[in-house]
């Protein structure tokens, strides 16, 4: 969960349109993948617009705990979408967030890089665990954790790298700072990682196929 | 009978919890109860301010950003969901 709530201004125009490019690369890369497959993947299509109606449905409401924080399920449409449509996913969620006044434009860059990031690792735990831990419940939590301590990390780093205008905080102080928040915000990533888990056992108990896992 | 490692996966999950959340519980009493937005700002050190949805809501729940865009964009996702959804037939 993920995301840099900081008002426009608060990067330089230099980081500001650094980061949009990063992340422009990143899904330019997606939109590759997506196109080189030979016959679009109409189920995976689906997937990712369902992804999107119920992340950005999700990630607008502020949950009562530790003061007010969102889910944004990233790590679940890797695993269903996954990473190249799953990329394409956030950047829009983030658009239509800020759109909605949930975060500043000039954040969408930087943002959508610290989504693509929860995206990546929770679809890649997810695959790389299949054999070792084949429970899908716990298998797909586990991933979840993974994604969003990842995701929270490039946040961090990000926000360490641009500095912040205006503000006379050290670099260690900020970095403290914000630690806290990734340490706070792990404590909902738990949340979500139970969700999380909950849908992708009943998904692969109904329908494995959607998981590429097959019936067992 | 067990197939191997059907225990790892929850015992991990379980492990995993527990540590975050006390992570989680002891980073939140060092900085007591803010909104995510005044917790930033606090973070980086620029002036505080309270968060935008803090203390309104529907049973402590909260919509950031406008009620009213969001209730369009998500009708316009929604009816997207159902186009797609019939025109692939999953």
């Amino acid at each position: 969960m993920a995301h840099i709530h900081l008002e426009d201004g608060s990067f330089s125009l230099f980081f500001v349109l650094l980061w949009w490019a990063a992340a422009i690369i990143l899904v330019c890369i997606a939109i590759y993948l997506l196109r080189s497959e030979k016959k679009p993947d109409r189920r995976k299509i689906t997937l990712a617009a369902f992804c999107t109606a119920a992340a950005f449905a999700i990630f607008q409401v502020s949950l009562p705990l530790f003061g007010g924080v969102h889910l944004n399920l990233t790590p679940l449409i890797g695993i269903l979408a996954g990473p190249a449509a799953g990329s394409l996913v956030v950047l829009i969620i983030n658009i239509l967030s800020s759109a909605i006044g949930h975060g500043g434009w000039g954040l969408i860059g930087a943002n959508t890089l610290v989504n693509i990031v929860e995206v990546v690792v929770g679809y890649s735990c997810f695959k790389l665990l299949k054999s070792s831990i084949p429970d899908l419940f716990s298998r797909a939590g586990i991933s979840t954790i993974a994604g969003l301590l990842c995701g929270n990390l490039v946040m961090i780093l990000i926000i360490v790298i641009s500095g912040v205008q205006g503000v006379n905080q050290s670099t260690g102080q900020i970095l403290t700072g914000l630690s806290i928040i990734a340490a706070v915000n792990m404590g909902v990533a738990v949340i979500e990682a139970f969700i999380t888990g909950l849908i992708v056992a009943y998904i692969g108990k109904v329908r494995p196929d959607l998981l590429g896992e097959g019936r067992e | 009978m067990n197939k191997p490692g059907e225990k790892r996966g929850p015992l991990i999950f379980i492990g995993l919890m527990l540590l975050v959340i006390v992570v989680s519980l002891a980073a939140y009493g060092a900085t007591g109860n803010m909104g995510i937005e005044e917790r930033f700002t606090h973070a980086v050190g620029l002036q505080g301010e309270r968060g935008e949805n803090e203390g309104g809501g529907w049973f402590g729940l909260a919509l950031e950003g406008s009620p009213l865009l969001y209730a369009f964009m998500l009708g316009i996702l929604l009816v997207a969901c159902y186009a797609v959804y019939r025109n692939f037939k999953v």
